[in-house]
């Protein structure tokens, strides 16, 4: 559980800081209005479709990919199946990077081609430069989603009790996780690339204002910037905290469920059915309302102290 | 004409409605929350809803291979969603805070009707509101909750009455709730805080969109069982 817990951790970072590299998400909305408002950039401008859904498509694409070689290789090492994994779940990942190259690449030549009436290039540079640590950064992610799905699907078979395997086969857990890794890299990592990094030539501690729509900041700390310097940035708390999210959720998801397990007596026996697995989905429930009471309170706390601590609004 | 049919498109229509329901709570901020612009989340109401119920939905299967009571599936599946969105809240509410300095203040109420906390004197001018406030986050963990229990109440249906298998359930489950959930997104158009947000009355002409697709879907759900030979 701790070994899919930190594997959501990094999945989910690498996740944000792609969506970064590329932008692939809501802030760009802004790269995309920048050129409109006489703000010529060099951003990559990348947004395929909404991060859960792309994501789903490069760990759906991965996931098939890696279940059809295991059912190939899994017969030749009878008896240590996780040799076959080792082999299938790169090849798998490898081609879902491919894809997510090319999709990348008509995604940012499509929307940056269409903005020509007003006069903002397509820089080669900037395309051939933001290729690798989008794919590089995107396989890491898929591969993370994939070992998760790999493992969950057959948790059961690799502690010796198959009854335990996940009813879902490997490739729907790959699009159930890349759909919720893509919904927390969207709604809460962006945050800091959306809010701080691409508006920082304006003050900080404050919401963006209408008027500053469009006017991004275009100037790094060394020559005119591209999303490599903002990757490096977001990395150091944007990345890491959206990493944390997905690690914290499944953590929770797979903790809750085990120990209404345990409460309810279900392991190591699986008498199914009856009111021992009643108690024990009583017990989980029981579990994540706790933790939903305690994130409830948590949250009216840290409002009332970072009310406290910023204060009213002072600017102008 | 057999109960179990009508069983089968009664739950379908009830997932359905609870899906639209749910989109209605969240609170949605979209691209401009990303900017912190405006209260709330900041993705899309489908984005943000097929996260929450797909992780909802992973802890209901699981739970239904030990348990076949149809509440205690739903509630697990509910409080799994509302696990995913309590936790994205207050960790986009820890990245505003710290990462931009940014108070969460909703944009919508000059007092928040829970806390009665002010809001008005704390919120950027030229913005709709930012981060998410306590009243919002109540909003979010209702509408996951809500939300999450129509999706895990429709897998349960399609798969001990219309005995589809886990994957199939699965997937079709997920479909219907991504058609209601799109109903409810066109219904928002844009942003929405939650229950205190006068969008928020505009939740009865989506209900009755989400009534009949989900009645559709839940004939469609019958025909493909009879067709199958399940029932």
């Amino acid at each position: 559980m701790l070994v899919i817990a930190f594997l959501a951790f990094i999945a989910c970072t690498f996740e944000d800081i792609e969506s970064d590299i590329g932008s692939q998400s809501n802030p760009n909305s802004q790269v995309q209005l920048a050129a409109q408002v006489g703000q010529v950039n060099r951003f990559f401008n990348k947004a395929i479709s909404g991060e859960p859904l792309s994501n789903a498509m490069y760990c759906v694409v991965a996931g098939t990919v890696v279940w059809m070689l295991l059912i190939k290789l899994e017969p030749l090492v009878p008896g240590a199946t996780w040799k076959a994994a080792v082999v299938a779940i790169p090849i798998g990942v490898g081609v879902a990077a491919l894809i997510h190259m090319i999709f990348s690449t008509s995604a940012h030549c499509g929307r940056v081609a269409g903005q020509k009436r007003f006069e903002q290039p397509i820089y080669l540079d900037v395309l051939y430069g933001h290729l690798l640590p989008i794919a590089t950064h995107g396989f890491m992610t898929t591969f993370c989603i994939t070992s998760i799905a790999y493992i969950q699907s057959n948790i059961g078979t690799l502690s010796g009790n198959p009854q335990l395997n996940h009813p879902f086969a490997l490739p729907l857990l790959g699009f159930i996780w890349g759909i919720t890794v893509g919904s927390i890299g969207s709604s809460t990592g962006d945050v800091h690339y959306g809010t701080e990094r691409e508006f920082q030539d304006r003050p900080f501690g404050e919401g963006k204002r209408v008027v500053y729509h469009g006017k991004i900041t275009r100037y790094a700390e060394c020559g005119v910037r591209t999303q490599k310097d903002i990757a490096g940035f977001c990395a150091k708390f944007g990345g890491p905290c959206t990493g944390m999210t997905f690690g914290l959720i499944i953590l929770f998801e797979n903790w809750r469920t085990l120990v209404g397990m345990l409460l309810g007596g279900f392991l190591p026996n699986l008498p199914a059915f009856t009111a021992s697995g009643d108690m024990a989905a009583i017990g989980g429930i029981v579990m994540g309302l706790l933790i939903v009471a305690a994130f409830v309170v948590g949250n009216l706390v840290f409002v009332k102290w970072v009310r406290k601590k910023c204060g009213p609004f002072v600017g102008v | 004409m057999e109960p179990v049919m009508f069983l089968i498109v009664g739950y379908v229509v009830i997932g359905g409605l609870l899906a639209s329901l749910g989109a209605h709570l969240l609170p949605v901020g979209g691209a401009p929350a990303a900017m912190g612009t405006a209260t709330g989340i900041a993705t899309g109401t489908v984005q943000i809803m097929l996260g929450a119920v797909l992780t909802g939905l992973f802890t209901a299967a699981n739970v239904a291979t030990f348990t076949d009571n149809i509440l205690l599936v739903s509630l697990s599946g509910a409080v799994g969603a509302t696990i995913m969105l309590v936790v994205v809240m207050f960790m986009a509410n820890i990245l505003y805070a710290f990462g931009c300095g940014v108070v969460p203040i909703s944009g919508r109420v000059d007092v928040d009707p829970i806390t009665k906390e002010p809001q008005a004197p704390y919120k950027t001018p030229q913005t709709d509101g930012h981060g998410v406030p306590n009243v919002v986050f109540i909003s979010g963990t209702l509408g996951g909750f809500v939300g999450g229990f129509g999706g895990a109440l429709m897998y349960f249906t399609l798969l001990n009455y219309a005995h589809f298998t886990a994957g199939t359930a699965a997937v079709a489950s997920f479909s219907i709730f991504v058609a209601n959930a799109i109903l409810a997104a066109y219904n928002i158009r844009g942003t929405i805080e939650g229950f205190h947000d006068p969008k928020f009355k505009r939740l009865p002409k989506s209900m009755i969109a989400s009534f009949a697709i989900s009645l559709l879907a839940g004939i469609v759900v019958v025909l493909a069982a009879i067709g199958l030979g399940v029932i």
